[in-house]
């Protein structure tokens, strides 16, 4: 009994010791097989892209999206004009970056279809992102492309307040009207805003009032801000669905199809701000390493052809200013061209490590 | 029996041994040790200097992290102690009423189960706000704490309803037949024989608390814990080094935690005789059991209170599902359901699928942990134990970043398959499984294990013919939780799931990712519905197979 006890540890230990040697030795393999396994997949890409020119049809592109429901009638329209099968996948900005960089030039998917553009703005300098420019892609708006062509705005989203008028009513608070009003003492807890290191959306905000007030008075303005602020959402929907709960009056938050749907069903009203409204483009780019990187140049093609921006539009129910390029009309949400931050988009490249880390000095982890 | 026949014996628990050390080497320890490193490894080399001030730096999230934990454990330990009772005490009808909610309320579908919180108990809660004219703020710690307890007390309460079940109900009954009233027999016979269980249920709930992320997020507000934190590095701050460092920062009370367990359970070895498992389901309970008194009484009202709870919590998600807003007004709709008709199909198929899967498999898996732990007891079997509870320590997002950066290369290269996501999900499940069987075989004992040996039956005819067949409860237990997790599981699989690969939580999560709430209940009823029926007809059809005396 005694003996097989020893040989049961003896080989445990065997066991252990052999697989913490394989771990260790093979993390410097891995460096170097993933390197050669990249050349050989980029060669096979080339020989596939050859190929594949002849008949995309039949393939399938796979997507990650922030949200595949709303734009399954696009995918479905695409499956029909190109024969190429779109799968898809709904992950947040922070999950894609994630997961990308841990899959090491293993990419779960070919494309990536929107998302704020500081994300994808952080893939590109992380080499995660294949270059590529698609046909139309000089009828763009150059500041919302990328001029190395790595990335691409599908359209603006733009921020605004969301307010729940059964609170404003109960606890006899003003309806905001632009951002200055959201200082008043009396909102004090009653103000939800996203994390900007989480949500791009909730970024927007930050660098838009530090674009237009200027970087003190801006800085003063959030610090100000926070005093009214509870905490800050670690999601990028919680400021519209903290108002529709009822748990705070007023959120700050991006605008699109289903929030201006909200109106309809609660007692919610949304306001866009009478001195500036901050802005965020929504990008797409290909994956690098991309399995069916044909089928992703063509969907980029695609997607750029007037009658698929326009439905794109439709979608995302846009207002026309909200498109990166000319000539699509979209809806009449009220928002002047005029009112737009003129931001300078380097905020969501070079200049996001640096506003971020003031941002979390400012705030705490509150 | 002959010698040779003895040495195949030998080899066959040899080679199983052998396949299941390998097994947790690869599945648990390879993957953990990938994440780890990234914090110990900056730019190629070896250093330390991320570990140099996270001490400090986290020291209140460390606490909070905790209280948090601490309390929870309490509470839902207490809770699920009642309700077990309860349930066990309990007669005919009522008893299988009871079991069917506890087996529907252990079903808690992630996201959905704090919105219903929310809409109760929130500022504007129907019960807070409406019913009772207050205005609470629920969050922060209350709301962590309230929406733990009550997520695992249901699923404590069915583990330990299958131990009760265990103890043989003639020590009870002979105890109310010499007199003793029902307070002295669930205090001296039922709680004491319920040891093991209880410090397996208070361990993982323990463990559980502190690696949940998703729970403080949605209603912790500004109170943060490091499960948080840790997210948030990986998600929103790119700094997967520090994120892996809290990690191993979180491993220092679940260590400390699970060596309180292991002194505890070696001070309270019990033994029962019981050798027949009793049918939670169908079974009806001896009519000479009469519970009385007050003791009897307060499990009564406080297991009522939080079965109402429950089920009111349910019905929100209900009622979510099937009404629709109009301007500020509520009305009856399905239209949920139609729009929810888009997504069924293949990813609730393949959910159910892996459901099965994980189910079965799993429960194999740790029923042989569990044997070599508590049954073989060899030198090694606490170090087996701890490496088995790991799963359950880390969050579960960096379980799925673990298993691409493990299995994303030869030898093994499992990303992009279904395995990948199967595999992650049984071993994330291993922990709680192996629990109930730790708690079911250390309560059948040794001796009977021993017995059997003494008799010269070999190693292997003791697991199939003795301590499986009599472990069946917990075998049964364990399917319901695989597939019930499976069903509503959500962190880790984000990262390993394909486009056109998905399963029905992803499907739920996308709704409400887009903020249509309404579908996502139907999503998640419909979830609950599933969930509930496999899992009543599964637990059925083991309980009947297969009687031992």
């Amino acid at each position: 009994m005694k003996r097989l006890r020893l040989m049961v540890i003896m080989l445990l230990i065997l066991a252990l010791s052999l697989t913490l040697a394989a771990c260790g030795s093979s993390d410097t393999e891995d460096a170097a097989g993933e390197e050669a396994q990249e050349e050989v997949q980029e060669t096979a890409d080339e020989e596939e892209a050859v190929e594949e020119e002849i008949n995309l049809s039949g393939t399938t592109l796979n997507v990650v999206t922030t949200s595949g429901g709303m734009y399954a009638p696009l995918f479905e329209k695409f499956e029909k004009d190109t024969g190429i099968k779109i799968e898809f996948l709904e992950m947040s900005s922070g999950e894609v970056l994630a997961r990308t960089r841990a899959e090491g030039g293993k990419p779960m998917a070919d494309l990536w279809f929107s998302g704020g553009i500081d994300a994808f703005m952080m893939a590109k300098n992380e080499g995660l992102l294949e270059q590529y420019f698609p046909e139309g892609y000089e009828e763009i708006y150059p500041q919302y492309r990328d001029d190395d062509g790595y990335w691409y705005g599908k359209g603006l989203n733009i921020i605004a307040f969301i307010v729940n008028n059964d609170i404003l009513e109960e606890k006899n608070l003003p309806v905001p009207k632009a951002w200055p009003d959201l200082l008043n003492p009396a909102y004090e807890g009653e103000i939800m805003a996203a994390n900007p290191a989480i949500s791009g959306n909730a970024f927007a905000f930050v660098a838009g009032v530090l674009e237009t007030m200027g970087e003190e008075e801006g800085w003063k303005y959030l610090e100000e801000l926070d005093k009214n602020i509870p905490y800050y959402g670690k999601r990028g929907r919680d400021p519209y669905t903290k108002v529709v709960e009822g748990e705070v009056a007023i959120g700050i938050t991006y605008i699109n199809k289903s929030i201006l749907e909200l109106e309809e069903q609660y007692n919610v009203s949304i306001i866009y701000p009478e001195d500036f409204i901050p802005w965020i483009a929504e990008g797409m780019a290909i994956f690098k390493n991309a399995k069916n990187l044909e089928g992703a140049k063509a969907f980029l093609d695609w997607v750029l052809k007037d009658e698929n921006m326009q439905m794109l539009a439709e979608i995302d129910m846009k207002d026309t200013n909200m498109m990166v390029k000319p000539g699509i009309t979209a809806y009449d949400l009220g928002v002047p061209m005029d009112r737009f931050v003129e931001q300078d988009l380097s905020v969501f490249g070079e200049r996001r490590e640096g506003i971020i880390e003031k941002w979390v000095e400012l705030v705490g982890d509150k | 029996m002959s010698k040779s026949k003895n040495m195949v014996y030998k080899a066959i628990d040899y080679f199983i041994f052998i396949v299941l050390v390998m097994l947790l080497l690869i599945f648990i320890l390879r993957p953990i040790y990938a994440i780890i490193r990234t914090s110990f490894i900056l730019d190629g080399k070896f250093t330390l200097d991320i570990y140099r001030n996270l001490f400090r730096d986290n020291i209140r999230l460390i606490k909070n992290s905790l209280f948090v934990a601490t309390l929870t454990t309490i509470i839902s330990v207490i809770i699920s102690i009642n309700v077990a009772i309860y349930v066990s005490l309990s007669k005919g009808r009522i008893r299988k009423i009871l079991i069917l909610l506890l087996m529907l309320t252990m079903i808690s579908p992630p996201f959905l189960s704090s919105l219903a919180y929310i809409k109760l108990f929130g500022r504007r809660g129907f019960i807070t706000h409406d019913i009772l004219g207050l205005t609470l703020n629920t969050y922060g710690w209350q709301g962590i704490v309230s929406m733990q307890s009550l997520s695992s007390s249901s699923m404590n309460a069915f583990i330990l309803t299958g131990i009760i079940n265990r103890i043989d109900k003639d020590i009870i009954k002979s105890s109310l037949d010499l007199g003793a009233n029902t307070s002295y027999t669930i205090r001296k016979i039922i709680l004491p024989m319920m040891k093991p269980g209880i410090l397996n249920v208070a361990l993982l709930t323990f463990v559980r608390s502190l690696s949940d992320f998703g729970t403080p997020m949605t209603i912790g507000g500004a109170f943060n814990v490091l499960a948080t934190q840790a997210y948030l590095n990986v998600i929103a701050y790119s700094k997967m080094e520090l994120a892996a460092a809290i990690c191993v920062l979180i491993l220092i009370p679940a260590a400390i935690a699970f060596t309180q367990y292991r002194i505890f359970s070696r001070k309270n070895v019990l033994y029962t005789q019981n050798t027949i498992a009793n049918e939670m389901l169908d079974e009806d309970q001896d009519e000479s059991i009469k519970p009385k008194g007050p003791l009897w009484r307060f499990i009564q009202i406080f297991a009522s209170l939080f079965l109402f709870t429950m089920i009111i919590q349910y019905l929100t998600i209900f009622l979510t599902s099937i009404t629709q807003y109009s301007y500020g007004k509520m009305y009856f709709t399905i239209e949920h359901f139609v729009h929810l008709r888009k997504y069924l199909g293949d990813s609730f198929i393949r959910s159910i699928t892996y459901g099965f899967i994980t189910g079965i498999c799993g429960g194999i898996l740790s029923f042989f942990t569990s044997y070599y732990v508590e049954i073989r007891k060899f030198r090694a079997s606490r170090l087996l134990d701890f490496v088995v509870t790991l799963p359950s320590i880390v969050p579960g997002v960096f379980m799925g970043i673990a298993y691409i950066l493990a299995f994303n290369n030869k030898p093994l290269e499992l990303t992009g398959t279904s395995a990948i996501v199967i595999l992650n999900i049984m071993f994330r499940q291993l922990p709680s499984n192996t629990r109930v069987y730790n708690a079911n075989l250390s309560q059948i004992g040794t001796q009977v294990a021993d017995a059997g040996k003494d008799l010269g039956a070999p190693s292997i005819y003791i697991v199939k013919d003795i301590l499986f067949p009599m472990s069946k409860t917990a075998f049964m237990t364990n399917f319901v939780n695989n597939f019930k997790n499976t069903m509503t599981t959500v962190g880790a699989i984000i990262f390993l799931v394909y486009p056109g690969k998905k399963l029905a939580t992803l499907e739920m999560f996308s709704a409400i990712r887009e903020g249509k709430y309404g579908v996502g209940a139907a999503a998640s009823v419909t979830i609950i519905l599933i969930t509930l029926t496999i899992n009543i007809l599964m637990s059925r059809l083991i309980m009947r197979w297969k009687n031992v005396r």
